[in-house]
């Protein structure tokens, strides 16, 4: 059969719908995550989705509602917490990170989840995308394409440097929660998508890419959702060619652009 | 306007210590007021005091004539109109040109959802000119050296049109060379604006060349050390 040919099953017009959606507005999350050194803040939001992942499958709920409704609570707690407690964003996130996986374990081992089911929520299935996956990762994708649109200066200075955007009047903590809560969102849906562990194919390598040849945060972002958007179609493509795992040909196609910018571009913008 | 700086019994609580307890420092208009002190003595606490990006857990600060943190004030919107100097400037890699990064100084005053007009963009060029950058409006900022930086961080803040400018050790890290630019530059705005102007700093000289009035910070507490008559 064609790739083309291929496109009149629904549910490789789902995958490509999703990749479309989350190739070009999730790498702007990994755009914060490295300008903002969000990385432990990710890695607790991939251990929270893991939770609500398996928090879904032990109450026999969808796994991606559970995985989105823990993220975004989670997301919404975590910036005030590390305020409140002064206690650093990314020591808070260690805690959540192991808190989660064990908790997970519990809900695996207590729920009979057999390991299968438990390894899909790691490993995601871009081929099981259902309607109502598609509204979530069309919901996220819209939300922080909006937000960015509409508050792009302000996005731009904090991510320059919080200090000087809440010094020169920018209300820098209500935009920086809200960048934290985009952050969680996109990964409880990337989860659904390509699996727990895999979530930097979408979120940070081509993020990571566009840093190495941008020359200002516009073109980063630009960059980025391009990387993101060539990376998710030609990986599906090869994994439907080579009957290779989805999210396995994404992130070699990621990875692979990322080696083209380290050659050619000039090394990290953001580091 | 009331352009002064008010800074009565100033009390900050950092976790479990006290940075600052029981610090009053005042600058009436026009005055280039020093503060000076050990490492560690609370110096950029007051500063961020002052520009009310910190609420003191005690004390009165007084900006522009109006009073912080009183009931419903807040932070009074006063941060949109002093202009902040940081003791280093973002000095990491970001692709942000240095026009972009003086018009930065010009945010919170256009608001949210709203764009830079052109006359936001006239006045962030005329703060580039007025510190000598304007041939390097089109490089990336972190293609600068620390002086030209530091250079671009005053124009940033100058674009806010402050009638106060705060300062926090701006010649940290610069060569001598770059340390006299950068002094007489802020002491030429300071003239030629009449801004009020407060200066942390460990070096004597600028001290003694430009201020009126020196605080001394100490154990948190202040001590008016030398005040010009």
């Amino acid at each position: 059969m064609t790739w083309f040919g291929s496109l009149s099953f629904p549910f490789m017009q789902h995958a490509l719908m999703g990749v479309l959606f989350a190739g070009i507005a999730f790498p702007l999350i990994g755009v914060f995550i490295i300008s903002l050194n969000l990385i432990p803040l990710r890695f607790a939001m991939m251990h929270v989705a893991l939770l609500g992942g398996a928090l879904g499958l032990f109450l026999r709920v969808d796994p991606m509602v559970a995985g989105l409704l823990l993220c975004a609570l989670s997301a919404l707690a975590l910036g005030p917490v590390s305020e409140k407690t002064k206690i650093g964003l990314g020591t808070i996130s260690g805690y959540f990170m192991t808190l989660t996986l064990a908790l997970s374990f519990i809900l695996f081992y207590k729920g009979k989840i057999n390991v299968i089911q438990a390894f899909s929520i790691l490993w995601g299935n871009i081929f099981a995308l259902t309607a109502w996956d598609l509204v979530a990762v069309g919901g996220v994708s819209l939300f922080v394409l909006c937000i960015i649109f509409l508050f792009f200066k302000e996005i731009q200075a904090i991510l320059y440097d919080r200090e000087i955007a809440l010094a020169v009047g920018i209300p820098e903590k209500a935009l920086y929660y809200l960048i934290v809560f985009m952050l969680g969102l996109t990964i409880a849906v990337s989860m659904r998508m390509i699996g727990a562990l895999l979530v930097d194919a979408f979120v940070l390598l081509p993020a990571m890419a566009a840093g190495m040849i941008a020359r200002s945060l516009k073109q980063s972002f630009i960059l980025s959702s391009l990387f993101g958007l060539v990376s998710g179609v030609s990986g599906l493509y090869v994994s439907f060619r080579f009957d290779m795992p989805a999210s396995s040909t994404i992130i070699l196609a990621a990875s692979l652009i990322v080696a083209v910018c380290m050659i050619f571009g000039r090394g990290f913008s953001h580091a | 306007m009331h352009h002064s700086i008010e800074l009565y019994d100033i009390h900050v609580k950092l976790g479990d210590a006290w940075v600052l307890s029981g610090v009053s420092v005042e600058a009436k208009p026009d005055e280039f007021v020093a503060l000076v002190g050990a490492n560690g003595t609370g110096k950029t606490t007051l500063l961020k005091v002052a520009n009310g990006m910190l609420r003191p857990s005690k004390g009165m600060v007084k900006m522009l004539g109006r009073e912080l943190w009183h009931a419903a004030n807040g932070n009074n919107g006063v941060r949109k109109e002093v202009g902040f100097v940081p003791q280093r400037s973002a000095s990491r890699h970001f692709p942000m040109r240095v026009d972009e990064a003086v018009l930065m100084g010009r945010y919170g005053k256009i608001g949210l959802l709203r764009k830079p007009s052109r006359d936001d963009r006239d006045i962030a060029q005329e703060a580039l000119e007025v510190v000598g950058m304007q041939r390097l409006a089109a490089k990336l900022i972190h293609e600068l050296s620390g002086g030209e930086q530091q250079k671009v961080a005053l124009a940033r803040a100058l674009a806010q049109e402050p009638s106060i400018l705060l300062l926090d050790e701006p010649t940290t890290y610069l060569d001598a060379d770059s340390q006299s630019d950068i002094m007489e530059t802020i002491y030429r705005l300071h003239r030629q604006r009449g801004l009020t102007t407060l200066l942390v700093t460990h070096d004597s000289y600028w001290v003694e060349q430009y201020s009126n009035k020196v605080y001394l910070l100490k154990d948190g507490k202040s001590q008016l050390i030398r005040q010009n008559t």
